[in-house]
Formats: C-alpha cells, structure tokens, sequence
C-alpha cells in the first residue's frame, strides 16, 4: 500500500479536496499528504529533538495524531496544522526524556572513539571539503539550537528553517503574534551569540557577515 | 547593545512584519544609528545561517496503514443484525439457566412457614416439595409439632393408643401412604419439568451459534475487500 503514493504527486492535485476526503476517513488521500510534508516535519523535529531516531518517532507520532485529529481541522494553513501536532509530540518527546534520561549512542570510529561528524549527515553528492563544511556548520548550528529555550527553539525553527511566515508560526504554536516577534528577535540575538563562538570553525562562506537584502 | 524594543522591530523588519510607516521610521533611524545598523547586520546573519542550513530529508517514507491508525473495515448493516442477535440469545440463555435454577425455589414457600401451619402443611407440600423435604428435615428438631407426615410411624410409649383404635388404624396409614405416595409423584413431575423447557435452550443455541458464524464470515468477507 505505501508503495502505491508518490512523492510530489499532491503538486498535481488540490490539496483542500484531499484534505476534504481525509477528513471523511480516507487514508489514500491523507498519505498524499504526508509525502508531500514528511520531510518539513522530519527537519522540524529533528532540529528540535536534536536526534534522528526521537525525531521520527516524533514525526511518526504527529502523523497518527493528525489523521485521528483532522477532522478538527477548520481550514486556514494545512502545514500550519500539521507542524502543531509536530511541536506537540517534540513537547512530549522531550518530556519523556526529562523523565527517563537515557545515554545517546554515537556511532563510532574503528578506533571506538565516537565520530564528530556522523556519516549518515552527509549528502553522498558532496565533496569531501564540502561535507566537512557542511558537517562543521551542522553541529555548530544545531548545538546553538540546543542551548535555546524550547519554545524559542521551535519559533526560530519554523520562522527561519522551515520558512514560515508569523502568522503561520503562530497557529503552530498557539501563541499571540506578538509572542512570536518577541520570541523570535530573542532567539535570533542568542543564536548570534552563540555563533560568535563558532566562528573560527565556520568556513569562510558561513562567516556571519550577513545577507545584502533584508 | 540597543533595547530589547528595537531589537524586536528590527527582527520583525527583516521578515517584512512592520508596517510602510514602521518601515519608514526604521530605516531613517539604521542610517542615522550606526549601533542600530550593526545589531540589524547581527540579527540578518543569524538569519541568513540557519536558512542556509541544509534540509535533511526524511529517512523513510511515514505513510500510515489502517492497522497503526485503527481503523476498521465498514461492514454492511446485516453485520450489525447478526452480531446482536448473538449477543440477545446468549443473553436470553444465561437467563433461561437462571430461571430453572431459581423458580422452583421461588414458587415454594419459607420452610418455617410451612411447619408452623401445622395440619396444612401435607396440602402445601403436594405442591411445594422443597417446603416438604424442609419440612421433613425440621421434624427430629421439633417433636411437640404437630407432623402429619410422620405420623406413620408412633412412638412406642403410645403403644397402647394405637392398639384401641387398631381398626382404624390400617386404612388411615394407607391413606396417608397413599397422599405421600402421590406427592412424591407430583414432586418428582415437577422436578422432571424445569421452567423453561430444553427445546428452547438448544433453539437459542442454535441462534447463537448461526447467528455468530454468519456475522463472522461477513466481516473475514469484509476484511478481505478492504485488504
């Protein structure tokens, strides 16, 4: 059955009516859904989570969820929707953690020393300095993400990784839009911090010189 | 390090939040502000890292199956008929058990009672047989009541009573041999009868067991065009 869907085919389609025959039970139509947004959910969890596997245990979860929920979908931004049920089980992931702390396992060298820069990080069409590059600013990004509150996390999250817009982010987080600015300049200024430190480990093309246009 | 404010407005004016007249009043302040002008630079390089984040795919497809959400097959309505007609005749059966078990009990009257209406108590017990057995039972317990049914056999210190009226004597204990007689006779009928006869329990039954296979093979048949 899963091999039947295919990735980008809701382009072709209108993705309210496919929403609509979701809504009435149908489960074809919500699996369209979840190819064409799988891998926004997976990112977003994942650079909340900061682990790959409670990451798509999380994406897995928000997906249930949101089929069982979707008939309390009232219109508006689907992926608006969507990425609410996402925060909410990244929310609950993280809880469970907090209650049962558990070791993270680090695939490791043939030396048995844990690798910085994991393999399964790279894209198989990069160059080795380019994978390097790409690793470095990963970690370094991610590891400022991680020094965020939560919920600052996930605003910068949808705001600047996912793209966003306020209004959007809003709905997925069910907080006031003036909540978001705020939550989001702050975040932004300590992540500008944070980055600051990295900078010497940051190639050249990441240095934070900032974009030409606003 | 401006106010908290101005780092908000300057936040918001990258994304294109504020208003033409926000806007406005903004940009003349970054020209005029060279601090104002940095912490924007600032905040657009943060910016402009985490968008230059590579996107990571999701490692595996999660489409959903009917199984992980739960749902089940839609049946047709004659699914619903059979199934609760089951459950009805199971129902219907467990009480027909109850009733055979419980309305000879409570047809009969309290032992007590019986017992202590004296001479009455040999009518009543040709239609309550449990009332008698009690009754019987009672009788060793409490000799100075009177004991219709035990009276076929005096004591020996009456001896002698019983021999004056020796002619009466012998027709009065078959008679009474004889109402005893039909009594157990009745009581055995009775007991032989039970409340709700056997040929219902096994109809029942048979309800249940068609009604239950038939609902069964509608949803396996159900299960199979979903699949």
């Amino acid at each position: 059955m899963t091999g039947d869907y295919k990735a980008g085919k809701i382009e072709s389609m209108d993705e309210s009516s496919l929403i609509q025959t979701a809504q009435n039970g149908d489960l074809d139509s919500f699996n369209t859904l979840i190819l064409h947004y799988q891998d926004a959910v997976f990112h977003t969890a994942l650079r909340i989570l900061s682990d790959e596997d409670s990451a798509e245990d999380a994406a897995q979860e928000a997906f249930i969820s949101a089929f069982r929920s979707i008939s309390s979908f009232r219109g508006g931004s689907f992926k608006a929707w969507l990425m609410r049920t996402v925060t909410n089980a990244c929310y609950d992931e993280l809880r469970r953690q907090k209650r049962r702390p558990t070791t993270p396992l680090e695939p490791e060298t043939s030396d048995g020393e844990e690798m910085d820069s994991p393999k399964w990080l790279a894209d198989p069409n990069m160059t080795p300095a380019e994978k390097s590059e790409a690793d470095e600013l990963e970690h370094a990004i991610q590891h400022c993400l991680n020094a965020l509150p939560t919920d600052f996390r996930t605003v910068v999250v949808m705001a600047d990784i996912q793209g966003m817009d306020y209004s959007e982010v809003a709905v997925a987080v069910h907080v006031p839009l003036g909540t978001i600015k705020s939550r989001l300049a702050r975040a932004r200024l300590r992540l500008r911090e944070c980055l600051r430190s990295f900078e010497e480990l940051l190639p050249s093309s990441f240095r934070l010189e900032g974009e030409s246009n606003p | 390090m401006k106010n908290f404010k101005d780092i908000e407005q300057l936040s918001a004016y990258l994304d294109g939040q504020l208003n033409l007249s926000d806007s406005a009043r903004l940009e003349s302040r970054i020209s005029s502000d060279p601090e104002l002008a940095s912490n924007l630079n600032d905040i657009r390089a943060a910016r402009g890292i985490l968008r230059k984040l590579p996107a990571r795919k999701a490692p595996r497809n999660f489409t959903l199956t009917r199984k992980m959400v739960g749902l089940r097959p839609p049946v047709p309505q004659s699914y619903s008929f059979f199934r609760f007609s089951s459950a009805f005749a199971t129902i219907l059966l467990v009480f027909t058990f109850a009733a055979n078990s419980l309305a000879p009990r409570l047809s009969s009257p309290a032992p007590g009672f019986a017992i202590g209406m004296g001479g009455g108590g040999a009518p009543e017990a040709t239609e309550a047989p449990a009332a008698t057995e009690a009754a019987a039972e009672m009788l060793p317990a409490a000799p100075s009541l009177e004991m219709p049914l035990a009276a076929t056999e005096p004591p020996a210190a009456n001896a002698d009573l019983f021999a004056t009226e020796a002619p009466l004597a012998p027709e009065s204990t078959m008679l009474k041999e004889a109402e005893t007689e039909s009594a157990l006779q009745d009581q055995a009928r009775v007991k032989q009868e039970p409340f709700v006869p056997v040929t219902w329990q096994l109809s029942l039954l048979v309800i249940i067991l068609i009604s239950a296979l038939i609902a069964f093979i509608i949803n396996q048949n159900a299960k199979k065009k979903w699949s």
